[in-house]
């Protein structure tokens, strides 16, 4: 039984950086109808910022603390202006292309950024992860010790994720966010400015993937290859959400984080919870999508 | 007629090619060839019947590994390995065909990228398939003979490029004539439009699964020829992001296009070993730098961005439709946008 | 045996109900008509027979056999063929190599042996490519056999779909809309062209369309859907006179009387600029061209109407002004300002509002969100309780998801926003469709509020009588282009121009000849079996009649029977 939490928590931990990494990409996708295969690679790259400044960068009198916050700032404005400058020099330009182009122009994106992060920091080394909570804290609860820093992954996640929704509900540009998302054409009929909302979508969602990869660092193989492969994951869930209900993707995100860790429990290996996505990702398509051919002439 | 022509010319010109060079460029020469194959195979698939794939990576390693397992478990003559690896590379693009019946563009890359993650990350590397993939060290490929030929690595590079050789320009040969034809005509309608397809009596699952079928074959036939050339087999190769190396060289040097799929293999082969070879030295005599794989990839990435943005039809589609059709070439490359799926 | 057989067909997409029991009869030989208002769901049945949506409920036969499990490319061998209102062409083959395509699939050939070059491959090759051409030849299309799909014009696309279809082989043709995006010279063609067809290729039809001179010449039997449902059935020149289609067409006739003091209104606003003005425009989709040359003006308060049939332009030309379709020429000014290629944005911020077609909502969004994303275009709060003030229903539902309002609500949350953002002139694109008498009463209404607040209103709308009743000039359009402008008073007393304008005129429906060509040539293929029980004595009376005058006892029933139709 309390491997069996143990493994919950793990699995939620987990979960919530799907659901995470997976709300950049459906915000994103509807608002500028990009499908972001680079999504992982972006906040692989953000992370690595952070894992540079914090390990590389600091000043050695500083506070631990302090150190943690700056390299965590220094990677969430990086991650703004990766966004922004995505936007402006490679999506604006292809906005009427179909997605299909556009997506395949993420795999450009995936694939610079990659070798790029591969260039500074050597492809499959190992990197010491990021500890927001100092390492040893941790909670023992009914037996089982709770990590602090899976809390704080979990806690961080939903309270984004809260965050964003609110930003969305009662705020005017979030307003503007809602119905470029709904409707590009409408939305431009009304005066809404849809550039300027894909640039701040593209934004938040790269800050939100970057804070999703320097939370999971404790918790994965914290290499080049292994964030940016992540993005299967977030695209399952972001699937269960249908690309459309945030909170369907959070839920989504969570329940494919544990459905990965809990066959673990039997079968040890590396791949198996790949196979689990995959299985997720057509088992949703499928079930969505039962007639097969296009309706739209 | 003509075509035939133009491939044997192009089988001399190119089989007199690395007669001159050493060891390494002998193997990046029938490395090209390889992945060729691999390029040739979204040619087909995505160029002449519209479909995105990004696991052709992952076919190549199949019939890598078939052909490795029944030359080391059976001490087959590799000819045979070769056939049982096309097979087997068959049969995979069968079994993905059947999702992609219902799926396109986005959803269908969707997969097929989870595909190929799961051989790369699962079926490659996890001991459950140690009779396919030889455990964690692969299969070891040595003395072997191909229809009694010996063929053993790095001794018979050139003997082996040369097969490689003839095995493509055939296969380029057959790809072209089937562009023409009737049968390629069905596959160039269901890319142009499915549904006046279905309509007009197209059976789309058939062809849509043949599709994937043969473009699997192709693939797996280049990727059985690997073991033969390189000694061993490993995940490395054909793991995820070369399958994302081939859509992304493909479309950059023009989908559409056989000729493309031979050049694309070249920059895909010659280039990075060029740059890790040659790449470094002092620059002003106080700049030291040291080109890598990874500029290789980053240069990759960054071009297939510009290119999509500027020239839609690839490095080949752009030069022959300047060729072939001078004056509308000129009325700018806006007007002839072109879909890769 | 009725070749076409719809019973009882009915579908529904999420709420809506697209179709509600239409049934349907197609025989042998007709060139069917199929018509109806926007929204009627002429479309919806017409995907059903053609295989791309599955009804909910009511079967579909075609020659005794039932349609209900067969994909496309089933019915395609059972002799169905249908072109596309976008045209679905192959744009990277040529035109011969569109119609081999059809030809191959259907008779059986095979990957290999293509691949290969093999004997068997190149005679079959052969063999389509003179059939190919043959048919080309028949539609006038000869000289086009080498060029790119994608290089023709749309009136020469059209007819390579036609083309394609014939090459099928097919007993019936369901035709998608094949007069869209043609002018008036060319859709004259395109009937004749289909008449052609019918006697050299002994194919039935089935034609879909919003253009009425096309259908009331060329089709031997139309029928008419309303809220999907069937309306009206008969022959063209019936249904023309029909006052039940005339009404869903052209709305009620207004009951009260215009008593308004139009007169002054017009003349002060007669001296002023033109607030909006039009000059030349062209603009379609792709390859089609819908509005070739559209030149119309609209001076500060003022209300104009425009009307003429589905598929005139109207809509295009509203979105070519606003900014959502790029217009190919002409120019378009606002306020003195050059919009003509601007973005839709900087178009509504200018003061230049437009109600879209389907009304231009955000379905997840409240009614309140909504109209707070007025501040988008004023650049400042929006008073949301001056919306309120005109549209009471709407605080009630405040909150709720405009995607779960009915329609009439929906329009009223779009006319509110346009209220709210104060513009200069405000474009409605079909208020009133799919929405009830009652419903569309009072948001005529409405538009009159806008008229007291000084904004111009440019109106598209398919209830000529209400439309005419609230706007001072009105412009009918036709086949892309302007047919007729004036005061919205003088327009309206032009009845025959009106309903002429929706249901074409009685000079289209004289050409029209008997069904079956000229009744004396009987065309085997193009006929239904009809089989009757008649007593002994009857028949003999028959067979020998036949004999004294010489000619087969067919010939004397047919005779007889063709009393019938007078």
């Amino acid at each position: 039984m309390a491997a069996f939490t143990a493994y919950t928590i793990i699995g939620l931990s987990l979960g919530a950086v799907f659901s995470l990494a997976a709300l950049g990409i459906v915000l994103i996708y509807r608002t500028t109808g990009v499908l972001n295969f680079a999504h992982g690679a972006m906040g692989m790259f953000s992370t690595f910022v952070a894992w540079q400044i914090f390990y590389g960068w600091s000043h050695p009198g500083w506070p631990g603390w302090l150190q943690v916050a700056v390299a965590v700032v220094a990677a969430i404005v990086f991650a703004a202006l990766l966004g922004l400058f995505l936007e402006l020099a490679v999506f604006r330009w292809v906005r009427t292309r179909p997605p299909v182009v556009k997506a395949v122009i993420t795999i450009g994106v995936l694939l610079a950024l990659q070798s790029a992060a591969s260039l500074i920091w050597k492809n499959n080394a190992y990197h010491l992860p990021i500890y927001i909570a100092p390492q040893g804290w941790s909670w023992t609860v009914a037996d089982v010790p709770i990590s602090a820093n899976a809390v704080l992954i979990v806690v961080v996640s939903l309270g984004l994720a809260l965050g964003l929704a609110a930003f969305l509900r009662y705020t005017s540009f979030g307003r503007s966010m809602r119905a470029v998302s709904d409707s590009p054409t409408s939305a431009s009929l009304w005066g809404v400015p849809v550039g300027k909302v894909g640039a701040v979508s593209w934004m938040l969602g790269s800050v939100i993937a970057a804070v999703a990869g320097i939370l999971i660092t404790p918790f994965i193989n914290f290499d080049t290859t292994s964030l940016t492969l992540l993005i299967i994951d977030a695209l399952a869930a972001a699937l269960i959400g249908g690309m459309t209900s945030l909170p369907l993707t959070v839920v989504g995100g969570f329940a494919l984080g544990l459905l990965e860790t809990y066959p673990t429990i039997w079968i040890q290996s590396i791949g198996f919870p790949r196979l689990v996505a995959l299985v997720v990702i057509l088992a949703v398509l499928i079930v969505r999508n039962p007639r097969g051919l296009r309706v739209a002439a | 007629m003509i075509r035939i022509c133009l491939a044997l010319v192009a089988f001399a010109l190119l089989a007199r090619l690395p007669v001159g060079f050493d060891v390494g460029f002998q193997f990046d020469a029938a490395l090209a060839v390889i992945w060729g194959f691999g390029l040739l195979s979204l040619v087909l698939l995505t160029g002449y019947v519209g479909q995105v794939s990004l696991c052709q990576a992952t076919f190549a390693g199949v019939g890598a590994y078939a052909a490795g397992m029944m030359f080391s478990t059976f001490h087959v003559d590799y000819g045979v390995a070769i056939a049982v690896g096309v097979l087997a590379a068959f049969t995979l693009g069968l079994v993905v065909g059947l999702p992609a019946l219902r799926l396109y563009g986005i959803t269908l890359a969707i997969v097929t990228l989870g595909i190929a993650l799961v051989f790369d990350r699962y079926v490659f590397q996890d001991h459950i398939f140690e009779w396919f993939t030889g455990g964690s060290g692969g299969w070891r490929v040595e003395g072997a003979t191909l229809f009694g030929l010996r063929m053993d690595s790095s001794r018979h590079l050139l003997a082996a490029y040369l097969v490689l050789l003839v095995l493509f320009c055939l296969v380029g040969l057959l790809m072209v004539n089937l562009h023409e034809s009737g049968a390629g005509r069905r596959f160039r309608a269901i890319r142009d439009s499915e549904l006046a397809a279905a309509t007009v009596g197209v059976n789309l699952t058939r062809y849509k699964l043949l599709a994937f079928g043969l473009s699997a074959a192709i693939a797996g036939l280049g990727g059985s020829f690997y073991p033969l050339v390189a000694g061993s087999v490993s995940p490395q190769p054909f793991w995820v992001f070369t399958s994302l190396q081939f859509a992304a060289i493909v479309v950059l040097m023009g989908v559409r296009y056989v000729p493309a799929a031979a050049l694309g293999g070249a920059f895909m082969s010659f280039v990075p070993d060029v740059l890790t070879r040659f790449g470094h030295g002092t620059l002003f005599n106080r700049y030291s730098y040291d080109i890598s794989y990874d500029w290789f990839q980053i240069a990759v990435g960054v071009l297939l961005i510009v290119q999509l943005i500027l020239l839609p039809d690839g490095v080949w589609g752009d030069l022959r439709g300047r060729v072939v059709n001078a004056r509308s070439a000129m009325r700018g490359f806006a007007s002839r946008r072109v879909k890769v799926a | 045996m009725t070749m076409l057989r719809v019973r009882d067909v009915s579908v529904r997409f999420g709420g809506i109900v697209a179709l509600d029991g239409v049934s349907l009869d197609l025989n042998r030989g007709e060139i069917l008509g199929l018509i109806g208002p926007n929204g009627a769901g002429k479309t919806t049945l017409f995907n059903c027979i053609s295989g791309v949506i599955t009804p909910e409920r009511g079967s579909i036969f075609f020659d005794r056999r039932s349609l209900k499990f067969a994909p496309p490319h089933e019915r395609a061998r059972m002799g169905i063929a249908r072109t596309f209102q976008n045209l679905q062409l192959w744009g990277s083959m040529t035109v011969q190599e569109n119609l081999t395509v059809p030809m191959d699939a259907l008779g059986g050939r095979n990957t290999f042996s293509d691949a290969l070059h093999l004997p068997f491959s190149a005679y079959a090759e052969r063999a389509s490519s003179e059939r190919a051409r043959a048919i080309l030849h028949a539609l006038d299309l000869g000289r086009h056999a080498g060029t790119l799909a994608a290089d023709l014009p749309a009136g020469v696309q059209r007819r390579v779909e036609i083309a394609r279809a014939l090459a099928m082989k097919p007993s019936l043709l369901l035709l998608d809309e094949p007069a869209a995006g043609l002018d008036g010279p060319e859709t004259s063609h395109l009937g004749e062209l289909l008449r052609a067809v019918r006697e050299r290729f002994h194919v039935s039809m089935l034609l879909v369309d919003h253009d009425m001179s096309l259908v009331m010449r060329v089709c031997d039997y139309v029928y008419v859907l309303d809220f999907g449902k069937v309306l009206a059935k008969g022959r063209p020149a019936a249904i023309r006179d029909d006052p039940k289609v005339i009404a869903a067409y052209l709305g009620e006739e207004s009951k009260e009387q215009p008593a308004k003091p139009q007169a002054t209104r017009t003349i002060a606003a007669r001296d002023e600029h033109p607030l909006l003005e039009v000059k030349n425009l062209a603009a379609g989709y792709g390859r089609l061209e819908v509005i070739r040359d559209v030149n119309l003006f609209v001076r500060p308060g003022e209300v104009v109407a425009c009307i003429g049939a589905n598929g005139a332009g109207k809509t295009t030309t509203l979105r070519a002004i606003s900014g959502m379709i790029r217009p190919r020429q002409g120019r378009v000014t606002f306020g003195g300002q050059d919009i003509t290629a601007s973005s839709p944005e900087r178009i509504s911020r200018l003061g230049l509002a437009h109600i879209p077609e389907g009304r231009g909502l955000f379905p997840r969004l409240s009614v309140e969100d909504t109209l707070r994303l007025v501040s988008n275009t004023t650049g400042r709060q929006a008073d949301i309780a001056e919306a309120y003030q005109h549209f009471p229903k709407l605080r009630e539902r405040r909150r709720q998801a405009v995607g779960t309002l009915s329609g009439g609500e929906q329009q009223m949350v779009a006319l509110a926003r346009a209220i709210l953002a104060r513009p200069r002139l405000v474009m409605v694109d079909e208020m009133s469709q799919g929405l009830a008498p009652t419903v569309v009463h009072q948001l005529f209404e409405i538009l009159r509020v806008f008229r007291d607040q000084g904004i111009a209103v440019l109106l598209v709308e398919q209830f000529v009588e209400a439309a005419l009743d609230v706007a001072d000039r009105a412009y009918v359009f036709g086949h892309g282009a302007i047919g007729h402008q004036g005061s919205a008073a003088e327009i309206r007393a032009d009845r025959k121009l009106v309903s002429g304008s929706y249901l074409g005129t009685a000079v289209d429906a004289v050409g029209a000849p008997a069904a079956n060509g000229n009744g004396h040539r009987i065309d085997h293929a193009l006929m239904e079996v009809v089989s009757v029980k008649v007593p002994a004595n009857l028949k003999r009376a028959l067979e020998e009649r036949a004999e004294t005058e010489g000619r087969s006892a067919g010939a004397v029933v047919m005779d007889l029977l063709e009393e019938v139709k007078r």
